[in-house]
């Protein structure tokens, strides 16, 4: 790649993920959430891999960090979901809304998104989901680009 | 001026773990140096700006969840992205 792309591209890819971040923030009221805006994460991590290469690229993404953000963001979804049946006997009740009023106010407090529109777990759902969105699709690309190093190995 | 806490938590909290992964390269030419980072802090709270208080609290005249998102990357860079943790990781 030609050296001015390579000076630009690290920089922009950075706002791309800020813009990514923005995007899953706003979830809870606009048209796209958490995917979204885990793809556009995943489009500046893959803008970087890309023009860099896998060796040279800024971001260094191990398979033990891919693997453990995925997890989190898993388990995030079904530790919330959860959360929701325990304490009110719904799988994945909103418990920072409290709908039919059959929570604990502390309950409710700790689940509730600070912010004025009271979303509740909504916000949440969308943070775990991005995460997982963005190691999903940038692990394919990881993948296809290692996939001569991995080739290799099994055809010696 | 009112921030809400939730945007600023979350925002940060991303930033800050794709900010970790961040690492010099030992092997290639081109090296970000402060001077990037700080280009680049500028050019997010321009476009921060332009973005206008999304999502939709009218609570700043910026979008704080854009701005906390960069302060995060720049943080967990700060943190975690030095020469010394990149070696580290690689041996």
């Amino acid at each position: 790649m030609s050296t001015i792309l390579k000076l630009f591209t690290f920089p922009i890819s950075l706002i791309i993920i800020c813009y990514g971040i923005n995007t899953i923030l706003g979830g809870h009221i606009t048209p796209g959430g958490g995917f979204q805006g885990g793809a556009m994460i995943a489009g500046g991590l893959i803008f970087c891999i890309i023009v860099y290469g896998l060796e040279e690229s800024p971001f260094k993404l191990s398979h033990d960090f891919l693997a453990a953000i995925e997890s989190a963001g898993a388990l995030g979804y079904v530790f919330l979901g959860l959360a929701g049946l325990v304490f009110s006997g719904f799988f994945m009740y909103n418990l920072g809304v409290d709908i039919y009023g059959i929570v604990p106010s502390t309950i409710k407090t700790i689940f509730n998104y600070p912010d004025p529109l009271n979303a509740g777990i909504i916000p949440y759902l969308n943070f775990v989901v991005g995460l997982k969105v963005l190691v999903g699709l940038s692990a394919v690309v990881i993948a296809f680009l290692e996939s001569d190093k991995i080739l290799g190995d099994d055809t010696e | 001026m009112i921030f809400y806490l939730g945007p600023l938590v979350i925002g940060f909290l991303l930033g800050f773990i794709l900010g970790t992964r961040i690492k010099p390269s030992p092997e290639s030419k081109l090296k970000f140096d402060a001077e990037v980072y700080l280009i680049v802090l500028i050019a997010a709270i321009v476009v921060a700006y332009y973005v206008g208080p999304f999502p939709y609290y009218l609570d700043s005249p910026l979008a704080s969840g854009f701005v906390s998102s960069i302060i995060g990357i720049l943080i967990g860079k700060l943190l975690f992205g030095r020469e010394g943790s990149a070696k580290s990781q690689i041996e």
